[in-house]
């Protein structure tokens, strides 16, 4: 899955050159990098390293002569659970036209848990359910030679949340009472929030 | 104004890495059914004047007596509706008398009784606008004193969300939310209907049965607004139902059918205990024969869905005659020739069972959409009470039933 998804960006990346470059209201950018965390506090005190891989295709367009807003898609793995973040996102530029950029963004939206699979068996149900995503960031771009065009490193801050539900099925012919709190079908429910901070090292073309 | 901007990002960015963290955090939840216990001096609930609310919509109904043109449903461990079934077609809710702790109920002429936790009130209904609590026969249900101080002990059936890792320790009262269901709710909605078969309160021979899940209470009435405790006989665990029949008690337990004498109203004794597999068994009768609906569920998981036609001319000695696959009988009713029995979600059927030896070839209906608890063959209708609500339905063409009206409840029961 993973693997389908770095080319299906890969091939967003290239179409994106070829075809848009002449649309100056159009802003591009996919990127493509490492999420770096830590994670939640182990048994003895020790956190665990967690690195990932993530993807990121923004589409803008230029509010003003450094402005730009639009979206963002992408691709996150956070340990075994993958992630589709789909956000609202801004970029702000400061420099000079044909010379290194400074740029800040802010991606605010939410993370899809589209790719898990619900499991389900006799007496169980489990799935995820995605949650909010915020990601704020810095970077610097190199112009191409072709000016159009621009490399981008970038360093974000990304948090997400994600929910894992684990319920229990009630056993046939049982009667319970109504509850807001337990969906109808269900004995019990265990809810692992999960909130992944990370940072994220990119790199990637502008267009 | 571009600088404004990438400053602005930039302290922003700042911002969230300084006060935040920069390690993942999961937290855990878990929800689940339980009991909670609940305890209440008997003293206060003494201290409670009763008197008649406004109409209250109907939550989670329980029990259901017919009187006259009057319906009274239970709102277990709330108290009773009271409706004007004159037209069953639009019955009209007019009040609502809160018992703390009420279950059941039964009318005995003009008086009402119905259960207060540990003890029995009767209401003189005479007059409907303006009914009175005239007696209180205190401390005859027992069972439910929690120790000698006068505190009682109950059970409410909640919802419990905890983050704490050790939840299994809280409280100590983890149970499974069939247990807790049929812990709190077995003494109520699971025995729906006076009228029904799944009654816990009746009347014969001018003295009131009540049965909890081991014992049957006497009580003497022979002058309705005077109610007596005579004596509690004990019938072992597992009781759930009682129907009266001629001077006969058929008590329905999780593991077999009672039957005993109530020539002597105010002592019965045992004629003959009929005993099956563990299941849920509401019990209707005729002059021939018995018909039992074992189901699984609840306390009773064995797994027999069926129902048991019982032959008890000889009631000494009541024998197995035949019985049926079902699907998950719940109560059932019997009028004349004609069997109606509530199939839970799978809904409700209605049987000729002039031959007993075969009922399954005289199914007259079965309507798969009318989820179903339980049923009282009523004189003006066929009273269903199903997870959704009260239906009732005109079942003079018991082979065609007639939807006269449902009373639609706010909080119905799920059932799966």
């Amino acid at each position: 899955m993973n693997r389908i998804l770095v080319l299906f960006f890969s091939g967003i990346l290239l179409f994106s050159l070829k075809g848009t470059a002449q649309d100056k209201l159009y802003f591009g950018q996919t990127e493509i990098g490492a999420l770096v965390g830590r994670s939640e506090e182990q048994w003895d005190g020790n956190y665990k390293r967690r690195v990932d891989v993530s993807l990121m295709s923004f589409h803008g367009v230029r509010v003003s002569k450094n402005q730009v807003v639009g979206f963002s898609v992408g691709f996150d793995q956070y340990n075994d659970i993958s992630i589709i973040p789909i956000a609202l996102g801004w970029r702000g530029f400061l420099g000079k036209d044909g010379k290194p950029n400074f740029f800040g963004g802010l991606d605010l939206g939410g993370g899809t848990a589209v790719l898990e699979k619900k499991v389900s068996d006799e007496w169980s149900k489990s799935w995820y359910k995605g949650g909010f995503l915020v990601s704020p960031s810095v970077g610097i771009s190199f112009p191409s030679l072709k000016s159009k065009t621009a490399f981008s490193f970038s360093l974000a801050y990304k948090r997400q949340e994600i929910t894992h539900f684990r319920g229990s099925l009630s056993s046939p012919g049982i009667q319970t009472i109504a509850s807001d709190k337990l969906p109808p079908g269900y004995s019990s429910m265990t809810e692992n929030s999960f909130l992944f901070r990370s940072l994220v090292l990119r790199l990637g073309i502008m267009y | 104004m571009k600088s404004i901007f990438t400053h602005y990002s930039l302290l922003f960015l700042l911002s969230v890495l300084v006060f935040s963290s920069c390690h993942d955090e999961v937290t855990t939840s878990y929800t689940y059914h339980t009991m909670m216990p609940v305890y209440y001096e008997m003293s206060d609930i003494r201290a409670r004047t009763i008197t008649t609310e406004p109409a209250k919509p109907l939550d989670n109904p329980g029990k259901i007596y017919i009187y006259g043109d009057y319906l009274f449903i239970n709102e277990p461990t709330k108290g009773i509706h009271i409706l004007d079934n004159e037209d069953p077609a639009n019955p009209i809710n007019l009040s609502f008398i809160p018992i703390a702790g009420n279950v059941d109920m039964a009318v005995n002429g003009n008086i009402l009784y119905a259960d207060n936790y540990v003890d029995l009130l009767a209401f003189d209904i005479s007059k409907i606008a303006n009914i009175q609590l005239i007696k209180r026969v205190e401390d005859v249900f027992t069972h439910m004193y929690y120790h000698q101080t006068g505190e009682i002990i109950t059970f409410k059936d909640t919802v419990i969300t905890t983050e704490n890792p050790d939840w299994l320790m809280e409280g100590g009262w983890m149970m499974d939310a069939s247990m807790s269901f049929s812990a709190n709710l077995s003494a109520a909605s699971q025995n729906y209907g006076t009228g029904g078969s799944m009654a816990r309160f009746t009347l014969s021979n001018e003295h009131l049965y009540a049965v909890d899940q081991s014992t049957l209470r006497v009580f003497d009435v022979a002058q309705p607004a005077d109610p007596s405790f005579v004596k509690p006989i004990d019938l072992g665990w597992g009781i759930e139902t009682i129907f009266p029949f001629g001077d006969k008690l058929f008590i329905g337990s999780n593991v077999g059918m009672h039957i005993y004498d109530a020539s002597t109203p105010n002592s019965p004794t045992r004629m003959a205990v009929y005993e099956h597999v563990q299941a849920c068994d509401p019990v209707v009768v005729n002059d021939d024969y018995a018909f039992v609906t074992l189901r699984n569920g609840n306390t009773c998981w064995n797994g027999a869905n069926e129902l048991q036609v019982i032959d008890i001319k000889d009631l000494y000695n009541p024998t197995l005659k035949k019985s049926y696959p079902m699907l998950n009988p719940h109560g059932l009713g019997l009028a004349g020739e004609y069997l109606f029995i509530a199939e839970g979600t799978h809904g409700l059927k209605s049987f000729n069972v002039g031959d007993v030896m075969a009922i399954d070839q005289n199914q007259l209906e079965f309507l798969t959409d009318q989820k179903s608890v339980d049923l009282i063959p009523g004189p003006k209708s066929l009273i269903v009470i199903g997870p959704d609500g009260v239906c009732q339905f005109d079942y003079s063409n018991p082979s065609q039933l007639k939807k006269l009206s449902c009373i639609q409840v706010k909080n119905p029961i799920n059932f799966y």
